[in-house]
Order: structure tokens, then C-alpha cells, then sequence
């Protein structure tokens, strides 16, 4: 009687199996083939070669986009930690109520479609906008281009990605037990060695995490850059579309797609050594 | 003695871990049985194999002598409270209480009338309508209870139910558990790992220790026979002295205290290696020695004050010893003194060597 | 540091209120201040069958989108937080993989699979691909939800003489119905708001709402996004203050039953 029940116990168990095999199924079939199939179409189209890769990584006219995606979404997580970080600092140091607002306000930030943003500010920055409407009233003769240049994209990108920052940060932050604070400052902590030696660390991981985050969306962004950037500073997700839409360059395409990937797989996968992907968006 | 609930040779194995080693036990009908024991002791693990929440690795468990070990817990028709009491949160606390009833299809209106009495019972008259979250700690406690009886199981068990109400509101669901129990007559094991609760509450007292029963006895054997050293320094306070048998009559021989005479419990022979228990309340403080008792000089090392008594931390030569004495005595004695203490030869117990 | 906050704050909130008063604007093209106000746009949008119909796309796609996920994510979820089984950490992060990879991928990789299948330009084929990018969301909302599910509630029922399947119908489901809520919402919310995969592959004919204002905005900045802007940015406020606005309708609805009356009635 007891053994039967040990080799029942001991039998394995088919249930998590049975749970996941539909989604497993689906992801295989409409997730890794059309990935696949992106591989593949890197390097047949429009014959079998690695032609496609040689041309991207050494064309200057690839290389030129890289280094501008590289660069745009270096400066786009830098200032998204230079706006997020303050806005953490204010909203975990004010009020229950002021936190709260600014807490809805980049939510809703965060849920409005990036659309709608890249589309607010086409009318800020255009030319008949209030930007440059200030500019005029405040004397300047001639105005400065503002729209579709590497300084709308980027300024927009900043904006549509701050509340993964803003919110990254803020979440560690108002973790942080306010006692230690409060201890540190008893054992002579002030200002800036307050900030370096007990903000910095602790707050690290959400730094770590929005970064990453910020910084690999920006990688692959395809709306805002070609909606508001310079037609001559494209962006690498761009430069792909304008590849398979405009010229059927399925080969040059994918190939870049495919670099675009290794270099956004090659960042997460660092991450989740150290810190586990699920993290990331948790 | 008829069994009621009975525990036939349980072992539970995970992986290499022995968890519980053979335990037996006969539950009577009716009886309020305790199993105390440290965390760890198999306590639990020994609720959960009878809930049917884990499975024997051997053994059986067998209620009015029918083996239930092939039932799901959802079979068994036993009442169980949980240590956070697993109240349904989205569910009203007559709702909760209805909830086995609604499982074993009784109508609504009636079901939830008998909840309403049931709610009564436990004295939460007009809380029916009340969620989970809107009742403080004990109320939500005897929502649980109700919920567990209401069905009218076979057995109640109780896992560390009062380990997060705080001391008043302990004691009092001590002493209303213990009427509901009566008034209801229903079978109950109750799990906890404190022992003044367990004296307090209980027919019966099992002790874990290790995966095993180490006694199974009322209250009153447990603290003045325990059967093993583990159980007297579990249960109660105690000063444990190793001690050689001298005289099966009644005199032990130990390095500290010298001869001591006890009354023997069970019969015992010279030579025969024991364990003394003196409880410390037992013992007297004096200045000079008492006579008709057994007296030692102890030197006093620290004296911790309680308000209605004291404990007096001393040393009788290599033996440290422990003295409880109420308020009035501990004012004739200063720490660093040397002093008498004594007690009776029916205070001492000897605990047969394992 | 206040000041800067300040400032971040302005930088944060001005974009999101100046499509408002632009939706009201008379003027053709862009332009800030708006010369005049009307409600000119909002009639267009609303009689304008060009873009009525992307927007009825995209609620169809979406709703759809978000039905397949639940059905695929929900036992998955189970199977994931609840087994341990050989693979479990390899299947966790697939699960996620869906959003590590860039939608410019994924977009190039859906024009040539579902082309193979004649599935571009078809409802079908941008829910197929929709859900594949809503199951990491769909998935991490309830996974997060279902570990915190307290176990000892199934167990309680179990005993109380449940079933695992009532138990599962009684307490389970309800219990995690908030989290389920939410998670079938971001699936929706992903779907709705979709923009690259959606150029490449929905066409005109399955043609989405955020492919229709991106070739819009691209073409001509017809102000009618202005409007749409402003009716998504209203949905967004109303969804974030919908359950605030609900739990305080419903304690005060409560607070004048009185409790006796609830156990019976219901």
C-alpha cells in the first residue's frame, strides 16, 4: 500500500507539460519561424552569400547609421537618466499627495500611444508652433530649424522613454528605508557624499535597469526617428524599412535586422547574467 | 481505550531528509490532543499527512478504523484552521462560513441561516456581512473556526492558529476554543509550539521531537514525568541533573548535590544512570537549612526580577541552578551571597537514561 | 533640485496637454496657439470612413488579440509559477524573448512569413502576430500576480470540501480575476497601440489605427490626429482613474447597506 503510493508520488508529472505545450506551439510557429525566416532571407536574397553582411558592416553609408544609433541612443538614455533621476529624487521627497500627481502624470505619459506623443511634438517644434513662436516674441530674427532634425528625434525619444527611467528608479527609491537616510546623516553624511555614498548605490539597480531598457529601445525605435528626424541622419530601424519598403531589399534588410538583433540580444543577455531578464521589465 | 483517530507507523521521507519516523497515535472521540513541539519537529507535517495534504511515504491514517490515506483532502470532512486563517477575501464572513455547505450543495438561504448560527457561536453575531479584511485579527480567527466546524467534520485540526493574536487576545481565544470544543464535542488537533498554551488547552499533550513522538501523556504527567530530558527542558522551566542510582528505593548519587532521595515512579536498580528534575518552583530559599528537606549551599550569581517573583540564578559547586521564588523571599538574599537552598524528595523526578 | 523637477515635470506634461486644445483648433495645419476654435475635426473624424474604419480595426484586432493570449498565457502562467520541471528557466525566458526583440525585427520577419501564408493584409495575420508581442506582457502581469496568490486559500477550500476544480472555480479565479483584468488589458493596450509590425503588414485592407495616423502624420498632419490624440489620451485618464472612481462608488454604496442585509440578499 505505501509503495504504491511512493511510485504514484514519484511519477512525473505531465500537467505543466500539458499547460504549456499551446503557448510553446505558438511561439514556435508564429515567433522563431518568422525569426528564422529573417535569417534565412539575410543570407539567400537575393542569392546565397554572406554578401549582404559584408556590405552592411563595411559600406560607410551602413557604418554611418550605426555609429548615428549608437550615438542617438547614448545620448537619449543619458538625458533620460538626467531628467528621470531628479524627478525620482523630487517625487520620493515630496508630499504623498505631489508624488502621487507626478506619479499619474508619467503614467499617463507612459500609456498614451508614442504616437500621439511624436505627434505633440511636431506641433510644439513646428514652425508655426510655440517654441519657435517664443523664440520670435523673445526677438529672434531668424529662427532655427527644429523639426526633422537629430534634435526633434532626439529630444522626442527622450521624452517617450523618460517614464521607463522615471519609474525604474523611483520603485528602488522609495524602497530605501528612510532610517538609513536619517543614520547616515547622524554619522556626518551631507549633500553629495550623502548622494555618492548611500543614494548612488542603492539606487543602482534601477539606474542599471533603466538604462538598459531605455537604451535597447531606442536601438531598435522606428516611429519617432522617421517621423520627426532628419531624412539624412537615419536610424538603423529606419534604414530597414526604407530597405524592404522603398527598394524589396529583403537580403540588405534582414542582414541589418539581424545585426540589429545580435547587438540587442548581445546587451540582454550581459543583463541577465547579472541580474535575470525577468527583471528587467518586473 | 476505543480509537477514534489512529496514526498507524507514518514515516514521511523528502528525498533524503527523514521528516517523520514511525509515528503511532490513538486520538479518542472527542479528545482536545496538543502536538508541541519546536519548528521542525514533524508536528505540522504529522497535521498535513492527516489533512491529506502530503502523502505518507508509509504508514496509514485511519479514522473509526477506515483507512484514509487514498481520500483527497476534499474527501476527508475534516475542519481545518490555518496559521493565517485562509479566510476567502473576496468572500463576506457568512459567505466563508457557507462555503462548505455551498460544497456540499445545501441551499443558499438555508446554508447561509446556518452560517448565521454557527457565526453566533463563536460570538460574531451581525458580522455576517462583514469582508475578511474589515475584522480585526481574533474576529477573523473565529471566522475561521466557524468556517472549519460548520460542516460538522469528523476532526478540527488547528495549525499555530493563536501565533499571530497578541497575549490578551491568545489567552481569551485559548479559553474560547477550548468552550466551542466542549459545547461542539468534536475531535481536535491542535498544533503550537508554545507550551503554556498546550498545558492550558489540552486532553492530551504529544511532544515532537526530531520526526518522533517523544510522550504522549495529560499536561499534568508531562511536566512532572517527563519521559525524556528533552521533554522536561521543553516543557516548563528545569534544573537537570545527571545522577547514578544508588538505592532502588529511592537515592540517586550526583557529583554536585551528592545523595538525594526521590520517590521512584517507575522501578529502577542500582547503577542505573538517570536524570534529576528539579522544577524551580519547587525549590526553597533560605538562609539556614530547612529541616525534612534536602538542603545545599548555592552561591547566587544573578537574581532577574519579574515583579510577582523572581529568578534566582546561582551555583551549587560545578551545577548551575535555577530558583523561582515569589516577591517577599528574594528580599533576604543579595547577588554574590552564598545561601541555602532545599526542596522535597517528591519534587525530585528521575528520567530514565534514553 | 526643485526647480529642475519643476522644469522635468513642464517637459513631461506639455506635450501630453497641447494636443487638446489643438483637437479644437480651426486650423489646417499645424499651428500653436490655434487661431480659432471649433469642433470641426471631431465631426470629421467621427463621419470620415477613412479613419473609422482603421479605428474599428484596430478594436476588432486588439479584442481579438487579447482573447488568443489569455487562452494561451493563463495556463502557461500556471504551469510556469506553480511546476518546477526540467526547462523551466529556458522556457521562462522565452517567454519573455518576444520583447527583447526589436518590433523593426520582428516586422520583416511577419511580411515574409505571412506573405508565404497569404496572411499580409489580413485581420488574421496581425492578430497572429499581435499576440506573439503581447504574451511577455500578458504573461509577466500574472505571473507577478498568481506568486502572490497566497496557496494556503486553495488548501483551506480543499478541506473545506471543495473539489480542485470548484476550488478552482470558487476561490482561485476570483481571487486572481484583478490580475487577469489587468493582464488581458495590457494585451489589448500592446495590440491597440502596435505601430511598426502594423505598417509592414496590416495594408489597407486590415489597415490599423496607429498605421493610419502614422501615414497620416508622415503625408499631410491632418488635424483629425489631434482629435484621435486627444480621445485616446481621454480613454487613458478614464481607464487610470476608473478603479479609484469605482472602490469610492462602491465603499459609499456599501456604507449605506446595512450588513445583515448583504448576506441574505445576495
Amino acid at each position: 500500500m505505501g509503495a504504491t503510493i511512493a511510485r504514484l508520488a514519484q511519477r512525473p508529472n505531465l500537467w505543466p507539460w500539458l499547460l504549456l505545450a499551446p503557448l510553446a506551439l505558438y511561439l514556435a510557429i508564429f515567433f522563431l519561424v518568422p525569426l528564422a525566416d529573417v535569417a534565412i532571407m539575410s543570407v539567400t536574397e537575393p542569392k546565397l552569400s554572406l554578401a549582404n553582411y559584408e556590405r552592411v558592416l563595411t559600406g560607410t553609408l551602413y557604418q554611418r547609421v550605426f555609429f548615428n544609433t549608437f550615438l542617438t541612443a547614448g545620448l537619449v538614455t543619458l538625458a533620460c537618466l538626467l531628467v528621470g533621476y531628479p524627478l525620482a529624487y523630487l517625487m520620493n521627497h515630496s508630499s504623498q499627495r505631489t508624488a502621487m500627481l507626478i506619479l499619474l502624470l508619467v503614467t499617463m505619459s507612459f500609456w498614451t500611444s508614442f504616437l500621439v506623443r511624436t505627434y505633440a511634438w511636431m506641433v510644439l517644434l513646428g514652425n508655426n508652433g510655440p517654441v519657435i513662436g517664443l523664440l520670435r516674441a523673445v526677438g529672434f530674427e531668424t529662427t532655427p530649424q527644429l523639426l526633422f532634425t537629430r534634435f526633434s528625434s532626439t529630444l522626442a525619444m527622450v521624452h517617450i522613454l523618460a517614464p521607463y527611467m522615471i519609474m525604474n528608479i523611483y520603485s528602488v527609491m522609495r524602497k530605501i528605508d528612510p532610517v538609513l537616510i536619517r543614520s547616515a546623516e547622524s554619522l556626518g553624511a551631507r549633500g553629495f557624499s550623502l548622494f555618492r555614498h548611500i543614494y548612488l548605490p542603492l539606487t543602482a539597480p534601477g539606474i542599471a535597469n533603466g538604462c538598459v531598457l531605455v537604451f535597447v529601445i531606442c536601438l531598435g525605435f522606428y516611429v519617432t526617428p522617421v517621423l520627426l528626424g532628419s531624412p539624412r541622419e537615419q536610424m538603423i530601424a529606419g534604414l530597414i524599412g526604407t530597405q524592404i519598403e522603398e527598394f524589396l531589399a529583403f537580403g540588405m534588410g534582414s542582414a541589418m535586422a539581424m545585426i540589429l538583433l545580435a547587438v540587442t540580444l548581445a546587451i540582454l543577455a550581459i543583463y541577465h547574467r547579472r541580474f535575470g531578464l525577468d527583471k528587467l521589465w518586473g | 481505550m476505543t480509537s477514534y483517530l489512529q496514526i498507524d507507523g507514518v514515516t514521511k521521507k523528502f528525498g533524503d531528509f527523514t521528516a517523520l519516523e514511525k509515528v503511532d497515535l490513538s486520538v479518542r472521540k472527542g479528545e482536545f490532543v496538543t502536538f508541541l513541539g519546536p519548528s521542525g519537529s514533524g508536528k505540522t507535517t504529522t497535521l498535513m499527512i492527516i489533512a491529506g495534504f502530503e502523502k505518507a511515504t508509509h504508514g496509514d491514517v485511519l479514522i473509526e478504523g477506515r483507512s484514509i490515506s487514498r481520500l483527497a483532502p476534499h474527501e476527508r470532512n475534516i475542519g481545518i484552521v490555518f496559521q493565517n486563517y485562509a479566510l476567502f477575501p473576496h468572500k463576506t464572513a457568512a459567505e466563508n462560513v457557507y462555503f462548505p455547505l455551498q460544497m456540499r450543495s445545501i441551499a443558499r438561504s438555508a446554508g447561509l441561516r446556518k452560517a448565521q448560527e454557527m457565526l453566533s457561536l463563536v460570538g460574531l453575531e451581525g458580522m455576517g456581512g462583514r469582508y475578511p479584511k474589515e475584522l480585526s485579527g481574533g474576529q477573523q480567527q473565529r471566522v475561521a473556526l466557524a468556517r472549519a466546524l460548520v460542516f460538522e467534520p469528523s476532526l478540527l485540526l488547528l495549525d499555530e492558529p493563536l501565533g499571530a493574536l497578541d497575549k490578551n487576545l491568545r489567552e481569551q481565544m485559548q479559553i474560547e476554543i477550548k468552550r466551542i470544543q466542549r459545547t461542539l464535542g468534536v475531535t481536535t488537533i491542535f498544533v503550537t509550539h508554545d507550551q503554556s498554551e498546550a498545558m492550558s488547552m489540552s486532553d492530551r499533550i504529544v511532544v515532537f521531537e526530531k520526526g518522533r513522538i517523544e510522550q504522549a501523556a495529560t499536561p499534568l504527567d508531562i511536566y512532572h514525568r517527563p519521559a525524556t530530558r528533552f521533554v522536561a527542558g521543553f516543557v516548563g522551566e528545569s534544573n537537570l541533573v545527571p545522577a547514578e542510582i544508588k538505592d532502588a528505593g529511592g537515592v540517586a548519587e550526583s557529583a554536585a548535590l551528592g545523595a538525594c532521595d526521590f520517590e521512584p515512579a517507575e522501578p529502577v536498580s542500582p547503577g542505573d544512570n538517570v536524570t534529576l528534575l528539579i522544577r524551580p518552583e519547587h525549590i526553597r530559599l533560605s538562609r539556614k537549612p530547612i529541616e525534612g528537606r534536602k538542603n545545599v549551599s548555592m552561591h547566587v550569581d544573578t537574581i532577574v526580577n519579574y515583579g510577582d517573583n523572581s529568578l534566582v540564578i546561582g551555583r551549587v559547586g560545578d551545577l548551575q541552578m535555577r530558583v523561582r521564588v515569589l516577591g517577599a523571599d528574594v528580599v533576604i538574599i543579595k547577588e554574590g551571597e552564598d545561601c541555602c537552598v532545599s526542596w522535597l524528595p517528591e519534587s525530585v523526578y528521575a528520567i530514565p537514561a534514553a | 533640485m526643485r526647480m529642475l523637477g519643476v522644469v522635468v515635470v513642464i517637459f513631461i506634461a506639455a506635450p501630453l496637454l497641447i494636443v487638446v486644445p489643438m483637437s479644437f483648433s480651426s486650423a489646417r495645419s499645424l499651428q500653436f496657439p490655434p487661431p480659432g476654435y471649433w469642433l470641426g475635426y471631431y465631426q470629421a473624424y467621427f463621419t470620415d470612413l477613412t479613419w473609422l474604419r482603421p479605428t474599428w480595426n484596430s478594436i476588432v484586432i486588439a479584442t481579438a488579440t487579447m482573447v488568443l493570449t489569455m487562452v494561451l498565457v493563463v495556463p502557461a502562467t500556471f504551469a510556469l509559477v506553480r511546476h518546477r520541471f526540467a526547462g523551466k528557466s529556458i522556457a521562462d525566458l522565452m517567454m519573455l524573448m518576444p520583447l527583447a526583440v526589436p518590433h523593426i525585427v520582428m516586422a520583416v520577419g511577419y511580411y515574409s512569413f505571412l506573405g508565404e501564408y497569404r496572411l499580409v493584409h489580413t485581420h488574421i495575420g496581425v492578430v497572429l502576430a499581435h499576440t506573439c508581442l503581447s504574451v511577455p506582457i500578458a504573461f509577466l502581469v500574472l505571473s507577478a500576480n498568481l506568486k502572490g496568490f497566497d496557496r494556503t486559500l486553495e488548501r483551506a477550500a480543499q478541506s473545506l470540501g471543495a473539489s480542485p476544480i470548484k476550488t478552482f472555480i470558487h476561490v482561485t479565479l476570483p481571487i486572481l480575476r484583478p490580475g487577469l483584468v489587468i493582464s488581458a488589458l495590457f494585451a489589448f493596450v500592446q495590440s491597440f497601440d502596435e505601430t511598426v509590425v502594423a505598417i509592414f503588414i496590416s495594408g489597407r485592407n486590415a489597415e490599423t489605427l496607429p498605421r493610419k495616423m502614422f501615414d497620416s502624420i508622415r503625408q499631410e498632419a491632418d488635424p483629425v490626429i489631434a482629435v484621435i490624440s486627444t480621445l485616446l489620451f481621454a480613454a487613458v485618464l478614464l481607464a487610470l482613474l476608473a478603479p479609484a472612481g469605482w472602490k469610492g462608488i462602491r465603499s459609499r454604496l456599501r456604507a449605506r447597506t446595512p450588513p445583515t442585509a448583504i448576506t441574505t440578499g445576495r
